[in-house]
């Protein structure tokens, strides 16, 4: 038989644990807003929203891209440095913790910033701040780790890289637009080059211009504010104030150009016109996200090509994935349009994609550009909120004009769009000069001044 | 490859250094090795994972000299002949190269097993 007092424990517990649980997910306040919260910690930035949920996203956002990178490959090595053997713990000891906590590291750089965060549950944000802080003051740069770990994994991803055309095209167009800094490949395209320039040494010179006081920021999404700032004033006092090395930022230039590089593997095809930059930065043109939603190519439903003007003018090559995309960086952007497939198909659709964008600077219907804005306010509020870009975003507007990124003058901003303005921006694409770039068949594949482009 | 050793606990008491130190001295002249033009840590076998990764962090011209070292000391060795006096290993040349490196290897090996080993538990719910 059961007893009677075991039954009432039992079910005192069950209670208990119902009760807990419900109230952790109501333990925050749900602020309902996407707005980041700002602070500062012995200079330190840091900023915060606070939303409902167990999980909680902290990251470091360091300006420390490939555009800012000392030397070449330096940038993905520090990514892929982040998370090692520590003065206090080893690589293994991290893994082992973190995964023991329940939790996901990540890691990534774009051309400008580096990321280096965790995913957890909420109760575990004292450790992470603490790991994080480690990582950027007391991480063991040696050389042999950069050899028999950091080397060959970037050589790997070099290799992966090297059989996709698309990405190929991508950074070709990227060099050509910008040349140096932004131009700067996101990962290394040789594998010979960077082995010369990333040391032990380069990386922790690198390091200590990354990760200090003036050139990173902490975001975090899920917690409360003023629990993180206690944690990021009590852990983040080894940083130095003043960077090792100093991380230029001069302003991006749009130069332009034509780059065709024969390929075996597939065919690639892409086109791109100065953008805009991003909203805390100097040069920010909500049309050109419109236009790019405008122009589109790719579907948002199933079973159709979609009722974006270049998805139309792609109907009589099915195959052929067309899509358009405006990259923004903070002081320059870049409309990108990407055609990957058959060489015959690019051939044949990439004039169709010239003359939309002549149709479009002279005349874009009501109902088009209605739709157009909307799909761009949709896509630039979906974005933000979602936790990766948006800390990535805010952090890289702490760093650089100590304000974060806030999404709701984003979407007033779109708004305020006119036809006209989209039309201008269209215009002002066509005279200019493009950069194009073609990745694959050079027979078959067309040149920028046969599609009636300006090179 | 580290090896027990009584060095640690000598060195901690300066009497017992003082009254070993010629006596150590005198056992490692006598040993050869050094009129070979080698160092202690060239001794150590290398037929062990752990030695083939340390062998792998030399800096490259650590690496180089111990190439040359070893194969000087076995042309010597062919020839059946001691180094002349001035190439042999000074005191102050014989320093461990290597057996840091190993003992580094052998502590993550160790940390490797240990956490391998873990046993986990849940902290029990508090009433």
């Amino acid at each position: 038989m059961i007893s009677r007092a075991a039954i009432q424990r039992q079910a005192q517990r069950a209670l208990r644990q119902s009760w807990q649980q419900s109230a952790r997910g109501y333990a925050s306040p749900a602020s309902g807003s996407l707005a980041y919260q700002q602070g500062d910690a012995n200079g330190i930035k840091y900023a915060s929203r606070d939303y409902a949920g167990p999980v909680t996203t902290l990251a470091l956002v360091s300006k420390a891209g490939t555009r800012h990178q000392i030397l070449p490959g330096l940038a993905e090595a520090l990514e892929r440095y982040a998370f090692r053997t520590t003065e206090r713990r080893s690589t293994l000891r991290i893994q082992c913790e973190s995964e023991l906590l329940g939790s996901e590291l990540l890691r990534y750089h774009t051309r400008e910033n580096l990321v280096v965060g965790a995913k957890f549950l909420r109760d575990d944000l004292p450790y992470f701040v603490e790991l994080l802080a480690e990582v950027a003051s007391q991480t063991k740069y040696q050389q042999h780790v950069v050899n028999e770990e950091i080397i060959p994994l970037i050589e790997l991803n070099t290799k992966q890289r090297l059989a996709d055309t698309l990405a190929l095209a991508q950074e070709s167009v990227h060099s050509l637009a910008f040349h140096r800094g932004l131009g700067a490949p996101l990962h290394p395209t040789s594998t010979n080059l960077y082995k010369n320039y990333v040391t032990a040494d380069a990386l922790a010179e690198y390091a200590g211009g990354a990760y200090a006081k003036p050139n990173f920021a902490v975001v975090a999404n899920g917690v409360d504010h003023g629990e993180l700032s206690k944690w990021v004033g009590e852990f983040f006092t080894d940083v130095p104030a003043q960077p090792t090395v100093e991380i230029k930022t001069e302003q991006s230039k749009y130069y332009g150009g034509e780059e065709r590089i024969a390929h075996a593997s597939g065919n690639s095809f892409v086109i791109a016109f100065p953008g805009s930059s991003s909203p805390t930065g100097a040069f920010y043109k909500p049309e050109v996200a419109v236009l790019a939603a405008l122009l589109g190519g790719e579907s948002s439903i199933k079973w159709t090509s979609g009722f974006s003007l270049l998805s139309k003018a792609a109907t009589q090559t099915p195959l052929l994935h067309v899509s358009t995309k405006s990259n923004i960086y903070t002081d320059a952007g870049l409309l990108v349009t990407s055609l990957n497939g058959s060489a015959s198909d690019i051939r044949a659709t990439a004039p169709k994609i010239v003359e939309t964008l002549k149709a479009v600077s002279q005349n874009i219907s009501e109902e088009d550009f209605n739709k157009a804005k909307a799909l761009a306010k949709f896509k630039e509020l979906e974005f933000a909120s979602g936790t990766q870009a948006a800390i990535e975003y805010t952090g890289a507007g702490l760093t650089r004009d100590g304000k974060p990124y806030q999404i709701n003058e984003v979407a007033s901003s779109i708004d305020g769009v006119t036809a006209d303005k989209v039309k201008q921006v269209a215009k002002e694409a066509l005279e200019n000069k493009a950069s194009v770039s073609a990745v694959g068949d050079l027979f078959a594949l067309p040149y920028a001044e046969e599609i009636g482009l300006k090179v | 490859m580290s090896v027990p050793s009584l060095a640690p606990y000598i060195m901690k008491r300066p009497w017992l250094q003082r009254w070993m130190k010629p006596l150590s001295q005198w056992y490692f002249d006598n040993a050869g090795y050094r009129k070979l033009g080698l160092r202690a840590d060239d001794l150590i076998p290398e037929e062990s994972p752990q030695v083939q990764l340390a062998l792998k962090r030399l800096s490259p011209k650590e690496a180089y000299d111990r190439v040359f070292r070893m194969r000087r000391a076995f042309q010597c060795s062919l020839a059946h002949q001691l180094l002349p006096r001035h190439e042999w290993t000074a005191a102050e040349q014989d320093y461990p190269y290597l057996s840091p490196l190993i003992k580094e290897i052998e502590i993550e090996i160790k940390e490797r097993e240990d956490l391998e080993a873990m046993q986990i538990t849940k902290p029990t719910p508090k009433k």
